[in-house]
């Protein structure tokens, strides 16, 4: 690992809930970092410091294992890869900061992301649907939509 | 954008133009909504889903191999790209070897889409532009392509060439003589496409200095692919992070430093250079042997856990984020295009343009609307 490397690892560590070394040849993935959600503008403003770029930003319907929606931000440098994953457990229901001050592509990731899931960014200057249509009632990656099964079945009855 | 009401007294010289979807130059189904004062851009809003068709949503309705041939849907123009790229990614997380011969035949059919996306972007960004004769040249390359390789996977866009360990159908010397024939012509029509182009003075007029995007931001817009080198960065993933063997071959990254649409021309068509030089090295060491594992492995089913892998498509990093329970279905599949970051930067770029370069930058970017909306 470069000094650069290390030091965002250090950095993002005392940040971060738990933070590890990954096995980049198994998973793509050099550092793996839990943490509290309110702290992402933190952890992105460490990452933009240090020359990192956004890869991208998801989320996980992790409701039912963990009763969490789980954010998920990834980091890379352009110059030696070096990837960290980020992740946030969110409780459902609740907002989670907005990064768009810190990175300008998280602006369409995070309306992806609310358009899909229904997660909340406080701060975005415009979080609307991005996707989807503007006038649709459901997040249509959420667990309980749009099952293959539960359409079979109400084909059934 | 919701166009807004116009009170009586406001500004009677600002007005809304709906650009798109059905516009011919938004390249399929986008729609920029831009803010005018006469001529000048002062917002751009770029509104996106038209074709929408849940990709991600339908990867987490069945198994790893059901979902490979929906990844050549994804981005239509480099399919081959696509469809091997989450081949190689399934390798990696489950640890299967592929044999060299189906390593080599796959950077030769990866770098043959590329040219052939290339191509593709050079023809109808010239169209674009007003200039209709290159685009039948282009196109007359670009069906030699197509043709090579329909021969050998029986479709023409929508490829389902690979396999877990492999490729599908063996190719044959055939193949391999039309490929040289075909590189032979292609550089022999390179030069004369930039005589006919590049020396244009129309051309140069509309593309030089116009649609700057400058490295900060590309940085703020996570933008990569040609777009990214063209302003000064060589970031490729195939030299970044090497996958399938690209590392053993020897090519170029192509940059430039202005970062313009003239930029971004010079950097694609220095890439199909490169992109032959690969192939040719490729067809010189396709090694004999199987194009398939011995034993496949019948159930894929990787440990529960995060993974990433990325390539590098025609328009830059394509990502794959995949959460598994480690059971056979995807828990979670997300595809990171590059188009969709590509194109987030457009209302920056396009802000105090006129109307006439947002056709030339738009069409400089190369997006591609299946690939943004998924």
């Amino acid at each position: 690992m470069s000094e650069a490397g290390a030091s965002l690892y250090d950095a993002l560590a005392a940040l971060a809930e738990s933070s590890a070394e990954s096995d980049y040849a198994k998973d793509g993935f050099h550092h793996r970092h839990k943490v509290a959600a309110p702290k992402l503008p933190d952890i992105a403003a460490l990452c933009h410091e240090h020359g990192y770029v956004l890869e991208m930003i998801t989320c996980e319907d992790q409701r039912e294992a963990h009763d969490a929606m789980r954010l998920v931000y990834t980091f890379n440098r352009l110059s030696a890869v070096d990837r960290h994953l980020i992740q946030a457990d969110l409780p459902p229901g609740q907002e989670a900061p907005s990064i768009v001050g810190v990175y300008h592509a998280a602006d369409w990731f995070e309306r992806e992301v609310y358009d899909m899931y229904g997660v909340r960014f406080a701060g975005h200057p415009e979080l609307k649907r991005i996707l989807l249509p503007d006038d649709a009632d459901f997040f249509a990656l959420l667990k309980d939509f749009g099952r293959i099964e539960d359409a079979e079945q109400e084909a059934e009855s | 954008m919701k166009i807004p009401d116009v009170p009586r007294d406001a500004d009677r010289d600002t007005f809304y133009l709906n650009m798109g979807p059905q516009h011919p130059s938004m390249h399929g189904v986008l729609r920029m909504v831009l803010k005018l004062r006469g001529e000048q851009i002062l917002e751009a809003e770029a509104v996106i889903g038209y074709a929408h068709r849940a990709h991600e949503k339908m990867a987490e309705n069945r198994n790893y191999l059901m979902f490979l041939p929906n990844t050549s849907r994804v981005d239509y123009l480099s399919g081959m790209i696509y469809n091997l790229g989450y081949c190689q990614a399934i390798e990696k997380w489950m640890g299967i070897e592929v044999p060299e011969r189906a390593r080599t035949i796959r950077i030769i059919a990866n770098e043959l889409n590329r040219i052939s996306s290339h191509l593709l972007w050079f023809g109808t960004f010239l169209l674009d532009l007003g200039g209709v004769t290159p685009f039948l040249y282009c196109f007359d390359d670009r069906e030699e392509i197509l043709d090579i390789l329909d021969q050998v996977t029986g479709s023409r866009l929508t490829y389902n060439y690979g396999r877990f360990g492999g490729v599908t159908v063996d190719v044959d010397d055939a193949f391999c003589q039309r490929t040289t024939a075909f590189l032979a012509r292609l550089r022999e029509r390179l030069p004369r496409y930039e005589d006919l182009v590049r020396g244009n003075i129309i051309f140069r007029e509309r593309c030089d200095g116009v649609g700057v995007m400058d490295q900060h931001t590309c940085f703020q817009h996570s933008v990569t692919g040609p777009c990214l080198r063209a302003c000064g960065i060589e970031y490729d993933v195939r030299k970044a992070e090497p996958y399938g063997g690209y590392d053993e071959y020897d090519f170029e990254v192509p940059t430039a430093s202005e970062g313009d649409c003239l930029a971004r021309y010079d950097v694609r068509v220095r890439e199909m250079e490169q992109s032959a030089r690969i192939i040719e090295q490729a067809l010189e060491r396709l090694p004999d042997g199987p194009i398939l594992p011995a034993k496949m492995k019948k159930k894929v089913k990787p440990k529960a856990g995060e993974y990433y892998f990325a390539c590098e498509s025609a328009r830059g990093h394509f990502g794959i984020y995949l959460v598994s329970d480690g059971s056979d279905i995807p828990f979670k599949m997300k595809l990171r295009t590059p188009s969709f970051s590509n194109l987030s930067s457009m209302p920056e770029v396009l802000r105090n343009t006129s109307v006439a370069d947002t056709i030339a930058i738009i069409g400089s970017v190369d997006v591609v609307m299946p690939e943004i909306d998924r």
